[in-house]
């Protein structure tokens, strides 16, 4: 036969699924990019344009994931399309279905390891050398971003072509996916924890007098607690931003508190 | 030399831009990426990279994950980092700088976002006549207005508003650059809430308490916290293995 699907037709798929969000759009969001990618096995299963429009009709619906894990789903939407390719009567129902159900709990994988993760140690470790001037900042948060996300999105195609959802299941019913996601939130804690004590800046020059004595308000705090206002600051704002409270509003709240606080003497 | 310099930047925009439409999101448009890469453009790799790492800490929580648009870090980080150098601000007034920055061209993000759905509907004409080549078009279209509406405001930027920006500075008072200055302290607590919407419950808790603990008390280095949060996660893992 010869539109077997091999590896270099997935290392092809591979390379064009980097460009998911290039058509990225409100209406039907990373679609554009889902079917590019698909493109070359396209050609290589359906010759006819007939098929070749269903096959591209099936691909330019609504979709939407993390980039990082996509790999996954293409490598299992392109194990059923070989399958629609060479077996009669096969319910292409089945592609849509997969591609649906698959998204979501990918995107929540992706998100809390590349972005709530990953992302977090490597800016973490990069930021505070980068502040200093050093360069390897940069350079290490690239990389500590990047070799899992490639090391997952290379290993994800091939797992989902060949052993498909089965994989995927498996990994929800056993909760190993759950366990991963726990022990990724627990290394993000603990860097974020030790950012809000380094990153945050937060002190006041506030000085009583008392008759006689004068007293440093500062360091009362910091004889309770070291960096006891920033710990205070980012719960607090941490409140809000539960209770709803925007991004932009937040921000802007910020620069007026350290406006106001400098003209009152307080910070 | 000046617009030479704009054109490089706004190429730089424009690419970084691409990293997350047609390049997998490497976050390699992130602040403390480009940052040194606007140093070099401009002759002044340090400022680049400690603008590139503040930065960072200050946008730390801003996430491009979901349908949702964020306030755009590619435009605002490297503008930042430009006036930074071309209109010598310090650091701090550099990021009160980029803050609005980012939010203005976080309108065009949605912009483009808008205007590519309108290919949606080609791109069904092009499915229906199995026209693949018509497809790719279309993706290609999409990533060129995302490279226009990021070239387009860091080279208007750089060419013709260092000057300005360098003017309206030495307007403001002191008594309020010093206020932006104490706020650029304080920004970091906003990235670090937002995430803690992703990260922090009560399962993960005690654990951002150790983090804190470790660098306010014992002064570990964020690489040691790292590796020790690492280990963390390691014994985490293997006691939800043993329940």
């Amino acid at each position: 036969m010869t539109n077997k699907i091999e590896r270099k037709d997935l290392m092809k798929v591979f390379w064009r699924s980097l460009a998911l969000q290039g058509c990225f759009n409100y209406e039907r969001m990373q679609a554009i990019g889902y079917a590019y990618a698909m493109i070359p096995i396209l050609r290589k299963l359906y010759p006819d344009d007939e098929r070749m429009s269903e096959a591209l009709k099936r691909h330019v619906g609504f979709f939407n994931t993390s980039p990082q894990t996509v790999s996954f789903i293409y490598g299992a939407t392109i194990a059923l399309e070989e399958q629609n390719a060479t077996t009669e009567d096969f319910d292409t129902d089945a592609i849509n279905s997969i591609k649906a159900a698959l998204m979501g709990p990918l995107a929540g994988i992706g998100d809390s390891f590349f972005w709530g993760t990953f992302r977090i140690i490597g800016a973490g470790v990069g930021a505070s050398l980068a502040v200093t001037g050093n360069i390897l900042g940069a350079i290490l948060f690239i990389l500590i971003y990047n070799v899992p996300h490639y090391l997952l999105r290379y290993n994800g195609l091939f797992i989902g072509y060949n052993s498909g959802v089965s994989f995927l299941q498996n990994a929800f019913s056993t909760g190993t996916i759950e366990k991963l996601t726990g022990a990724a939130k627990v290394m993000g804690s603990v860097v974020v924890g030790a950012l809000i004590a380094s990153m945050v800046r937060f002190s006041t020059p506030l000085v009583l007098t008392l008759g006689e004595t004068t007293l440093e308000v500062q360091t009362i705090f910091d004889g309770i607690m070291p960096k006891l206002l920033p710990l205070g600051l980012t719960f607090l704002i941490f409140g809000l931003v539960r209770k709803g409270y925007k991004t932009t509003t937040l921000m802007l709240g910020l620069l007026v508190v350290g406006i106001l606080g400098v003209y009152l003497g307080l910070l | 030399m000046i617009y030479l310099q704009a054109l490089l930047l706004a190429l730089l925009a424009g690419f970084a831009q691409w990293d997350s439409r047609i390049g997998g999101q490497n976050m390699l448009d992130r602040p403390i990426v480009t940052g040194p890469i606007v140093g070099l453009i401009l002759g002044d790799l340090q400022t680049g990279i400690i603008m590139g790492g503040t930065l960072e800490l200050v946008w730390m929580g801003i996430v491009n994950i979901g349908g949702a648009t964020p306030p755009d870090t590619v435009t605002g980080g490297i503008l930042g980092t430009a006036f930074a150098i071309l209109s010598g601000l310090d650091t701090p007034t550099a990021v009160a700088v980029a803050l609005p920055i980012a939010l203005l061209a976080q309108s065009l993000g949605i912009f483009a976002r808008v205007i590519n759905a309108t290919f949606n509907h080609k791109a069904d004409e092009y499915a229906e006549k199995g026209d693949w080549r018509g497809i790719e078009k279309i993706l290609w279209m999409g990533a060129a207005l995302f490279f226009v509406f990021s070239f387009t405001p860091v080279f208007l930027g750089v060419a013709f508003g260092s000057d300005v920006v360098a003017n309206i500075v030495t307007y403001i008072p002191a008594k309020i650059l010093q206020g932006l200055r104490v706020a650029s302290g304080l920004l970091p607590a906003l990235g670090m809430a937002i995430l803690m919407r992703f990260i922090f419950d009560k399962h993960s808790a005690a654990y951002l308490f150790l983090g804190f603990v470790l660098a306010a008390f014992l002064n570990v280095s964020t690489i040691g916290v790292a590796i020790i949060g690492a280990i963390a996660a390691a014994l985490h893992y293997q006691s939800l293995l043993s329940k």
